[in-house]
């Protein structure tokens, strides 16, 4: 392939040719590495004189450390150093949106929670850290603490409003529901929850000739390396962050503290240090989706129409920095109503600070809207199929703004018919199987959409092969692949052409694995290097020795969009199964339904929806982080406490999409990464109401609950 | 911590002779977990693994010696027809890599009432093959669980072999857990039926501070199959006999609230569990071969 400049050009510059190999299933270009052991993450990398750093956590709620008796570990076989409040590095306010209370690791004597990191054991092995750690004793003056969230607590207080979406205010809600003759009035609560990505948390940073060099596990190389700068009072220049491969996020892979720990221990020892976290340490460092409580008023009209949603949600937040889970935001896009009002509550406790977590806002929020609209069309006596259709908006509802583009509508019709949706019966606990109860159930989702501004290179070299070098992250979603897959086209050469160079800060600026907008943001960056690159190939003869690059910066076409609502949708179907004497709740079959743009890579996407779904149903039915209120700590942080679906949890799952041409943005990408898990607990909850007449509102359902609620109520 | 790797079982008695603190590990499933989260740390490890009678079992005329160290999905594999009851429970044992490491001398030398192998050794009357170096003793498994993670081991024992009857009739166990597989018992039972006594024997696991039987229930049932002429005629007790079986069962649980389910999620699952396994093996009495010879 030298002859890539007898090429056409693009059209306009931006939009690619089709050239064939977007939406053509390809296997992932790293899978061989990584299925048989080639691919080494974050804690694999080996580095000579390498230190091993082993996080002391605090062990009460709230309290000062009075003393630390560091010289007793001092003395212990291979240690090193031990880090702390009275010898860390002083920390500049930084995160990655704004400064972050959580990233000011040992500044001071201050206990907020426990599970807080509040000394790094050092030593030549991770044993003998370990061994370090255990033996450090820090005592604390402790105070008493409050970890018992509910929405009334007093402490609670309106969240600041957010940038693009403040609180709904359109109608009258009240006027609407006095005058609505139905009207869903419910409440529903789900748990604190936690990611568990398969590889936990690892880093190592090291000083060499004055530069900081770190090799990490996260979702954004680009902007942890600013986040580093920032904090530690570095030159963005000197800091260079890398993470090739990583088993996993679901949004907890930031900056994380074993990498602050690592870069303060690096600093003091000098030398490298590697800090890799253990299950339990993951599950008590490194955020978690926070528990919320919802009310839901619905008022309708008798033939389904809605006339008020009023959509009121409260979850926790830390001490130390205040998270938002933004639950109402598809009460603002999903459904047409005449009056609309949102409110969110944030109640800050002695607890971990929470962060996003696969479909932050939407996955918990969508169970509270969507069980709600399952019950108006119990209420109603309408298909929850058809009612979803009766209230479907022909702009946003509260925004008044248009849709960039939106086929919830053909996500139910083809859903309904796929699934065999049009032979439900609607009473509720009538389907029986042996010792089993059956039901079917319907929730839709939707996800925020959209870019935000990268940058991307591509260089074409003298034997025909194209490397591009975007700091995009590959956190197991794809994205190298998918990315190769939109370079090919862009360039109009065959994807085994395509190098792919990613995760690493020096690539430049790029956004992060987050808010389902990372393929979409660099497959723009990645058209617009293509379209700069083919414009230089054609003024020159033949490529020279050391290639030619062509670049792409998405800031100021994304700056000039207009506004538009953007999301990705979608519709879950689920059949359940309920033991009628033990509660137990089996998941037959789901199928979920989505639009959400173009698709790039068939397979990792279809894998992304239904890993999406997956973590839906494991929210719907297992997980649930429990708290000991006189501790104030989790008490299954390890995952023979902490319940994910197992394999024998997980039925038929199938996953599709139908056409969504979003033409605001060159790629046409919306991104799947959330949006499979948005609506999926209310399809299964839904579901085990048709079974047995009885509404869970608590996730998650329980066998217990199921059994205590009084089931089988219709039998 | 000393890590002692005897070649042989004599040496592995004299090891232990020597050193009564040292914790025996075979599979590791189990004690690994309990060392990694610093619940116990044992001056010595017993590394059993170089001991390859351990991992050997005989199948005699009327019991199988299973060896301490049998795995799980060997038992699955090869003696489904001889121990049903422990077979199933087998199946249930956390995943497959789990049970290609542990064996039932784990379940009952940690002894925790959630050990999925006890229902089914209290079920079928098994007898544990206990070695000193002062000579080898069975202990009844009636007699085996002693309290919570505590049994009848000397500090010197080591268990050998588990000798389990072979099964005369059908046995079942069912298991609770709040996933459906992976998974710690929220409660389990075993039923075995031993038509060549004329007896039923129970197991129940997970729902009190030790394995413990439901003698009350066994006996209730044992009589009623007798009046009511049940072995030979082969008719399935009436609802009301399968509902006090069931209600005796949940009674002999002793159990506790906790992150898993409540005590009184637990007696209910109990006597579900109790009636479930009580309809499976009759059934399967019924369809097998009840000529009068081998009835």
């Amino acid at each position: 392939m030298t002859d890539t400049t007898a090429r056409p050009r693009t059209d306009g510059g931006v939009v690619a040719p089709a050239g064939g190999a977007v939406g053509t299933a390809r296997t992932r270009l790293e899978g061989r590495d990584k299925v048989t052991g080639a691919a080494r993450y974050a804690a694999d990398v080996p580095f000579d004189g390498l230190a091993h750093g082993w996080l002391v956590l605090s062990t009460v709620a709230r309290g000062r450390i009075t003393s630390m008796d560091t010289a007793a570990v001092l003395g212990m076989p291979g240690v090193l150093g031990v880090v702390h409040h009275g010898n860390a590095p002083r920390l500049h306010p930084a995160g990655l949106f704004g400064p972050d209370g959580q990233l000011q690791l040992l500044q001071d004597d201050r206990v907020p929670h426990v599970g807080r990191p509040v000394a790094l054991v050092v030593a030549r092995t991770p044993q003998q850290a370990r061994a370090g750690a255990a033996a450090l004793t820090v005592t604390y003056a402790q105070e008493p603490h409050d970890t018992v969230f509910r929405a009334g607590h007093p402490a609670g207080r309106p969240a600041p409003a957010a940038p693009a979406r403040p609180d709904a205010d359109l109608g009258d809600v009240e006027a609407e529901i006095a005058a609505a003759p139905v009207v869903v009035d419910q409440r529903y609560t789900t748990p604190e929850e936690h990611h568990s990505a398969m590889e936990p948390h690892a880093s190592m940073a090291r000083w060499e000739d004055g530069r900081l060099e770190v090799v990490d596990s996260n979702q954004g190389s680009f902007m942890v390396a600013r986040v580093l700068a920032t904090l530690f009072g570095l030159d963005q220049e000197i800091v260079r962050v890398r993470a090739e491969h990583v088993g996993g996020g679901f949004g907890s892979k930031g900056v994380g503290p074993q990498l602050v720990l690592a870069v303060m221990a690096a600093t003091l020892l000098r030398r490298p240090v590697r800090v890799a976290l253990t299950r339990r340490q993951v599950f008590s460092t490194t955020g978690l989706r926070p528990a919320t409580e919802q009310r839901l008023r619905l008022a309708s009209d008798s033939t389904g129409r809605l006339r008020a949603i009023d959509h009121a949600t409260a979850a926790f937040t830390s001490t130390i920095q205040e998270y938002v889970e933004r639950n109402t935001e598809a009460s603002n896009v999903m459904y047409a109503a005449d009056a609309i009002r949102t409110r969110t509550t944030v109640v800050p406790l002695d607890l971990p600070t929470p962060g996003w977590m696969r479909g932050p806002g939407a996955a918990a929020g969508s169970f509270a809207l969507e069980s709600a609209m399952d019950e108006l069309a119990q209420a109603v006596g309408v298909d929850p199929v058809e009612l979803r259709l009766r209230n479907e908006p022909s702009a946003g509802p509260v925004s008044g703004l248009p849709f960039s583009s939106r086929n919830l509508a053909a996500c139910l019709r083809e859903g309904a018919r796929r699934f065999g949706w049009a032979d439900r019966d609607p009473r509720p606990g009538t389907r029986r199987e042996g010792r089993w109860l059956l039901g079917t159930g319907v929730a839709c989702g939707s996800y925020g959409a959209g870019a935000l501004p990268s940058t991307a290179a591509i260089t074409a070299r003298a034997d025909g092969s194209y490397t591009v070098s975007v700091g995009a992250a590959d956190i197991g979603t794809g994205a190298r692949t998918a990315l190769a897959l939109v370079a090919a086209d862009a360039l109009g050469v065959p994807p085994e052409s395509v190098r792919m160079r990613i995760a690493d800060s020096r690539l430049g600026a790029a956004w992060f694995a987050g808010g389902s907008k990372g393929t979409a943001s660099w497959s723009w960056a990645v058209t617009a290097a293509a379209a700069d690159l083919r414009e230089r190939l054609a003024s020159v003869d033949r490529v020279p020795p050391d290639g030619v690059t062509g670049r792409g910066d998405t800031t100021d076409a994304i700056g000039a969009l207009g506004k538009q609502e953007r999301q990705s949708y979608g519709a879950q179907f689920a059949e359940v199964a309920v033991d009628t004497g033990t509660g137990e709740v089996r998941v037959r079959r789901m199928l979920g339904m989505f639009a959400a743009g173009r698709i790039v890579n068939p397979l990792t996407a279809r894998s992304q929806l239904v890993g999406g779904m997956t973590m839906g149903l494991s929210m719907a039915l297992h997980e649930e982080g429990a708290r000991d209120e006189a501790l104030g700590a989790l008490v299954n942080s390890d995952f023979a406490g902490y319940h994910i679906s197992a394999h024998a949890d997980v039925p038929d799952i199938e996953a599709d999409w139908v056409e969504d041409v979003d033409d605001s943005n060159p790629s046409g990408i919306k991104g799947v990464g959330e949006v499979g898990i948005a609506g999926t607990a209310a399809a299964i909850a839904n579901a085990v109401w048709h079974a047995t007449g009885v509404r869970h509102r608590a996730l998650p359902v329980r066998l217990d609950r199921v059994l205590e609620s009084g089931f089988p109520a219709a039998r | 911590m000393d890590f002692l790797r005897p070649a042989s079982w004599q040496e592995a008695l004299a090891a232990k002779a020597e050193y009564p603190t040292a914790v025996p590990i075979a599979g590791g499933t189990d004690l690994m977990v309990e060392i990694n989260f610093d619940h116990r740390r044992p001056d010595a490890l017993l590394d059993l693994n170089r001991i390859t009678e351990l991992r050997e079992w005989e199948t005699g005329r009327q019991t199988v010696r299973l060896g301490a160290s049998v795995p799980y999905s060997r038992i699955m594999e090869h003696l489904r027809a001889e121990l049903p009851g422990l077979a199933q429970a087998a199946h249930t044992v956390a995943s497959p890599q789990i049970r290609n490491r542990g064996g039932v001398g784990g379940n009952l030398g940690t002894a925790s009432p959630a050990g999925d192998a006890h229902p089914a050794l209290l079920a079928s009357g098994a007898r544990i093959e206990a070695v000193s170096v002062r000579g080898t003793r069975m202990i009844d498994v009636d007699d085996f669980y002693l309290g919570v993670k505590r049994n009848a081991l000397a500090p010197d024992e080591l268990i050998r072999a588990v000798h389990l009857p072979k099964a005369t009739g059908p046995q079942a166990f069912a298991k609770v857990g709040t996933r459906n597989a992976m998974v710690i018992a929220v409660c389990a039972f075993g039923l075995a039926l031993h038509p060549d006594r004329r007896t039923v024997r129970t197991g129940i696991g997970s729902a009190a501070p030790t394995p413990v039987r439901a003698r009350v229930a066994e006996d209730f049932l044992t009589a009623a199959l007798a009046d009511g002429g049940h072995w030979d005629s082969g008719r399935p007790p009436a609802p009301s006999v399968a509902a006090e079986f069931a209600r005796l069962v949940a009674g002999a649980a002793n159990p506790i609230d906790d992150v898993r389910g409540t005590a009184a999620y637990r007696r209910h699952a109990l006597g579900v569990l109790a009636r479930r396994t009580l309809g499976w093996t009759w059934q399967a009495y019924r369809e097998q071969d009840r000529s009068p010879a081998c009835a």
